[in-house]
């Protein structure tokens, strides 16, 4: 217990990079993942290959190489940490493979989600002289939306565990930091026991969000 | 007010539409019969261009479709349609149903779009049903819904795909009254129906279709006691 007490506040700090890290992702996953999955749409075939090859790409390589590969690998050839900053570009870096790797998966999501949307709804949209535009954001989203929420919530809970990976590229969140006490205290049971503690309560209330949204939708729109 | 020219309409290697001539007046009301597969839905999406043509001319509401240079949704807002499953907006009330295309098509301010549209619920005998949503609403009611909506655009033509074949029987009669209400405020409209009593009131002209052509067509009480074409007196003694 005193291994536990003694260390909270660095573990905790750990935790809250890591929520961090995770807020920034889902936030961002989504935006990418409706951007590329509107691409992903598009009457234009350019635009259909470059979101093809963006999804393809990360979703066939591992998430860790894919850390390695740009916080790690970009600056030995190019000179990012000048233009961001030393310490700055890790950590912009991290953020941003992470995002775009869940998004790649939200993209997925949100393209079946449109597609799974009544092709009547979309006519009808149409036929009032509503642009493909507006039949988009005002119809077909905010039905598809609702079927996305399941699944959404879980890339989410997955978007935590995956914060787990940017221990490796140097990003102190809450392996990193359990790492660090171990080395310290040898008390690995019981720090790791700690974070995968912690690791269940977040996924667990994330989860459960799932459930609580579709009751909120189900109530207020039908 | 419609003038189609030679339409052609294919998908793929298969042609449904085989070149279709016709001439629809202001206050029309044109009826089309024919059996199941014969291309009358697929020649109703292409007077709005929800299928667009193969070949030919369609003029509607003073604006030529078939030209690329012609702006479609502007086109459409004087067009509109009624469809088989209704499809009115899952997920928006009654009221938002009927006020989308006002408020954010023609950039209607919310108030007047609100009176409009309880007008228009009045005027299909669903008032008061403002706040429901489309699954809390009989077929029949979802249908005159549906008909407000595409009459709060204010169209010039009125289409119709078989407006009440997917109601239950007894709330067929709603429907088409309705629909015969506005035709007798002048309404222009093509309508597609199995319904032949609705045909021969409230229709001025059938045409009647088979494999992608007109097979015939003129007055309803002409059309219907004396055909002239073999396939057109089949087709009615099977359906009369
Ligand atoms: N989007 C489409 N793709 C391929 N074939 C179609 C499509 N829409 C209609 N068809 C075909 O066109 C033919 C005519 O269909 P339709 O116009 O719906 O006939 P009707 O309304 O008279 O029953 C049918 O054989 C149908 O299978
Ligand atoms: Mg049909």
């Amino acid at each position: 217990m005193n291994v536990i007490w003694g260390n909270l506040p660095v573990i905790l700090g750990g935790l809250a990079l890591t929520i961090q890290y995770a807020v920034v992702a889902i936030i961002l996953m989504v935006v990418i993942g409706l951007i590329a999955a509107l691409m992903r749409l598009s009457k234009l075939a350019p635009m259909r290959w470059i979101a093809s090859a963006y999804v393809e790409i990360f979703r066939s390589t591992p998430l860790l190489v894919q850390l390695f590969f740009i916080v790690l690998g970009l600056p030995a050839i190019l000179p990012v940490n000048q233009w961001f900053g030393q310490l700055m570009y890790p950590i912009l870096s991290a953020a941003l493979t992470l995002s775009l790797n869940e998004g790649a998966y939200v993209t997925e999501i949100i393209r079946a989600g449109i597609l799974g949307v009544d092709r009547g709804q979309k006519e009808a949209a149409l036929s009032i002289g509503m642009t493909d535009f507006q039949t988009m954001r005002y119809v077909v989203l905010p039905q598809a939306f609702k079927r996305m929420i399941p699944p959404l919530v879980n890339q989410a809970a997955q978007t935590v565990k995956d914060t787990s990976l940017l221990a490796p590229v140097g990003v102190a969140e809450l392996v990193y930091k359990g790492e660090i006490v171990i080395a310290a205290t040898f008390a690995s049971f019981t720090i790791w026991s700690l974070v995968a503690a912690l690791y269940f309560v977040i996924i667990f209330s994330v989860s459960k969000c799932s459930a609580y949204l579709e009751r909120r939708l189900q109530v207020d729109k039908r | 007010m419609i003038s189609v020219k030679n339409l052609r309409k294919s998908f793929g290697h298969h042609e449904i539409l085989k070149g279709i001539n016709n001439h629809v007046e202001e206050r029309e009301v044109v009826v089309v019969i024919g059996p199941s597969g014969s291309g009358k839905s697929t020649f109703l999406r292409c007077l709005n261009g929800l299928e667009v043509v193969t070949s030919g001319e369609i003029e509607i509401v003073g604006m030529k479709l078939t030209d690329p240079t012609t702006d479609i949704h502007k086109l459409r807002q004087h067009v509109g349609m009624v469809f088989q499953q209704f499809n009115l907006f899952k997920h928006l009330t009654i009221l938002e149903n009927i006020t989308l295309g006002p408020r954010k098509v023609k950039k209607q301010a919310v108030a007047e779009a609100n009176e409009i549209a309880r007008e228009l619920l009045a005027k299909v005998g669903l008032p008061g049903k403002e706040q429901r949503y489309p699954d809390e609403l009989s077929g029949g009611q979802q249908q005159r819904v549906a008909i407000a909506r595409a009459l709060a655009m204010k169209p010039d033509v009125m289409l119709f795909d078989e407006p009440t074949s997917a109601l239950d029987p007894e709330m067929v009669g709603e429907v088409l009254q309705v629909m015969k209400n506005l035709a007798s405020e002048g309404m222009t409209m093509v309508v597609v129906t199995h319904e032949m009593g609705f045909a021969r009131e409230v229709g001025h002209r059938v045409l009647f279709m088979d494999e992608g052509y007109i097979v015939e067509e003129g007055k309803p009480s002409d059309l219907f006691t004396n055909p002239q074409m073999e396939r057109t007196k089949s087709f009615l003694a099977k359906v009369l």
